[in-house]
């Protein structure tokens, strides 16, 4: 390959890929992702444990439902 | 992770059933044959071992192509559920002659109630957990 040759094909690379340009993160990106990881915390409304109660008393209360739940679980 | 949504809801439909089929089999292996409980349960075993989990896995799966764009709650969705799996598991046993004892039915509605509540919790909770790491929620 001529001296030109691989002038020529190093401007046809230059014009054919663009300028990286700025490869820096313009921002922290953690913050974000603590956040994120925050906002997963399961919250369990208070009418949740009264439900949950509930169906354990009942479970206490009448034994007999056991199997019956167990077939259909 | 946008590929097969419904093929994994359904997957994330019968992760707690199977799981708990476990419990569910130890159980009864030990009444029957440690215990010697003279209930004839494998010709019934079939429902909570194949129909059950599909069922919760069919589901998560109508949620997901109709419930959720409707923005229809998960734990009631799922909450329903017994209202179907009762009589189904009924007509198993009707469908091969055996014989619920009638306490059974004298429970049944506390039983149901009961059931739907689990239902509820559960597919609120450990469904709907599984359905966002899935990338489904």
């Amino acid at each position: 390959m001529s001296e030109g040759e691989v002038h020529e094909m190093k401007r046809l690379l230059q014009s054919a890929v663009r300028p990286a340009g700025e490869t820096e993160l313009s921002r922290d990106l953690w913050p974000t992702m603590v956040s994120r990881m925050s906002r997963q915390e399961v919250k369990v409304p208070w009418w949740d444990w009264v439900l949950l109660a509930g169906a354990s008393l009942a479970l206490w209360l009448f034994p007999a439902l056991v199997p019956a739940l167990l077939y259909h679980l | 992770m946008n590929k097969h949504p419904l093929l994994r809801a359904y997957l994330a439909g019968i992760a707690l059933p199977t799981v708990f089929l476990l419990v569910v089999m130890t159980g009864y292996t030990v009444i029957r044959y440690v215990v010697n409980v003279p209930i004839p349960v494998e010709r019934v075993i079939v429902f909570p071992m194949a129909a059950v989990p599909n069922a919760w896995g069919l589901w998560n799966l109508l949620y997901q192509a109709f419930g959720q764009r409707r923005d229809w709650s998960l734990g009631l969705f799922g909450g329903s559920l017994p209202l179907l799996l009762a009589p189904g598991g009924y007509l198993v046993t009707r469908l091969l002659n055996f014989s619920v004892p009638p306490e059974v039915f004298h429970f049944a509605p506390f039983a149901v109630p009961v059931a739907m509540i689990l239902y509820y919790l559960a597919w609120k909770y450990f469904v709907g957990f599984l359905n966002t790491e899935l990338g489904i929620a």
